[in-house]
């Protein structure tokens, strides 16, 4: 679990992402402590806790949409820094899904998904609408391929954002709280393409509130709280045994 | 009310409005390149440009536009600025609409949320490929209710530049007014060809608007 200072030469390549001693501010306020984080490849590694325990701030960072203070995160071997093209990079490899969905309103639900492969890969038009579709065909709407955002419901745009992602291919996909803007009746079907993902093999870094979905689907589950993170664990051990009292706390309030 | 009288004043009153639409066009042409250029800058975070676009914007808010206009006519060449006629009021024109199309468009910039860059950053996107194809489409549309409104008070405001002798519209009708006496005739008549251009900008504005709401198609 912990970080013991390794030279990004020195890299497992089994790894996918490391953080060491990863501190943040948001200005005066300390958001993260101390973050110890090694996610394998092929892993799937569920982040719950209490809201403002920094787990949006933690899987935020990994893809450098916020920069920490100190501390070292790796990512498929290499290092976070200020350097645009490195961040570019890394970027490329890591697909982020988010709460608030974030599609281009402006453009259809195909439009989304071939741009970035369309200006940030070089990739053909063509080739890219065909990626896209057989994406949009793995998350189920491949007829809502022609349709904007707004025509779709809160599941279906989630599971677009998704196949969004897809197309660039990433190596490591992070979601944060890709449900918990939708109605309820909606989740399952975006948890469920979520489940797929991961049975594909995908490294998953997941916060979410859904139990159930780590139960079933993570290899470990990572409680944080004010920042740190408190506890780590199979999903198995960690709802039937949790050690620490502030894990056993929180899941006994979301737990009923 | 003579019609006969309007029928006759027509050919004037043509090349009034054919002024008036040339500087009209000028003045929305330039203030919207510098509006969207200033609300940029104002949004830029670099302090210095910030403070110099919002002192523009609350210099030309503060004060009469027909001030700006003397100003810039009977003022500026005591400073060694000589402009023509026609300059002068392109220029006037273009100040006063440029500071309402800033807050216009640093609206729609404002409306294009923190999700958007968010995506793009984390799909790769080059920060101009944002700009482009995500924040000036979203931005445009957002302001373009707001930008239009200030279009077509450019083409109404082109009417104070009679006030430096500018050869427009208004400046026809008061001028044969002067001869004729034909007071009615006359405002009425550049009232109702007022009418049509702001009519045919604004339709063509929602046009533009329904346009926007589909997608940056084309490429």
């Amino acid at each position: 679990m912990t970080a013991n200072g390794k030279t990004s030469e020195m890299v497992d390549p089994e790894i996918a992402v490391e953080l060491s001693g990863v501190d943040k501010w948001f200005s005066i306020l300390q958001v993260l402590h101390g973050v110890n984080l090694t996610v394998r490849c092929g892993e799937k590694v569920v982040v719950c806790g209490p809201s403002g325990s920094g787990k949006s701030t933690m899987i935020r960072c990994i893809n450098y949409l916020e920069k920490h203070q100190k501390g070292r995160i790796i990512v498929n071997g290499t290092e976070l820094t200020d350097n645009k093209k490195v961040i570019d990079r890394v970027r490329q490899d890591v697909g982020m899904v988010f709460q608030n969905f974030n599609l281009y309103p402006h453009l259809t639900v195909l439009e989304n998904c071939t741009l970035a492969p369309r200006w940030v890969k070089g990739v053909a038009r063509k080739d890219a609408e065909a990626v896209a579709r057989a994406y949009l065909e793995r998350v189920r709407i491949p007829d809502k391929a022609d349709f904007y955002p707004s025509q779709l419901s809160g599941g279906q745009q989630q599971r677009a954002a998704i196949a969004r992602s897809l197309c660039m291919n990433p190596k490591i996909m992070l979601f944060d709280e890709p449900t918990s803007a939708l109605d309820p009746e909606l989740v399952r079907e975006v948890l469920d393409t979520m489940a797929q993902l991961a049975n594909d093999g995908m490294t998953m870094v997941c916060v979410t509130h859904e139990m159930g979905f780590a139960r079933q689907v993570a290899d470990r589950v990572v409680f944080m709280d004010a920042g740190r993170i408190v506890e780590t664990a199979p999903p198995g051990e960690f709802f039937s045994n949790p050690k620490e009292s502030r894990t056993k706390a929180f899941l006994s309030q979301i737990l009923h | 009310m003579d019609f006969a009288y309007i029928l006759e004043a027509l050919p004037d009153l043509m090349t009034g409005l054919k002024m008036t639409l040339i500087v009209s066009f000028l003045a929305i042409f330039l203030s919207c390149l510098i509006g969207l250029l200033g609300a940029v800058l104002r949004t830029s975070g670099i302090k210095p440009l910030q403070y110099a676009v919002t002192a523009y914007v609350e210099f030309i808010r503060g004060t009469p536009y027909l001030v700006q206009i003397f100003f810039i006519f009977y003022g500026l060449p005591s400073l060694g600025l000589r402009f023509s006629i026609f300059w002068s009021g392109v220029i006037a024109l273009t100040a006063w609409a440029s500071a309402f199309q800033i807050e216009n468009f640093r609206a729609g910039l404002a409306a294009v949320g923190r999700g958007m860059h968010d995506a793009s950053a984390s799909l790769g996107l080059k920060r101009w490929q944002h700009s482009v194809f995500i924040v000036l489409p979203l931005a445009t549309r957002a302001a373009l209710p707001s930008a239009m409104n200030t279009i077509v008070a450019t083409v109404k405001n082109s009417a104070y530049l009679q006030a430096i002798g500018l050869v427009e519209l208004t400046f026809v009708a008061v001028d044969r007014i002067a001869y004729d006496f034909r007071a009615i005739e006359m405002f009425a008549s550049i009232c109702v060809i007022y009418l049509i251009c702001v009519f045919t900008i604004s339709g063509l504005g929602y046009m533009v608007e329904r346009r926007l709401s589909r997608p940056f198609g084309g490429r």
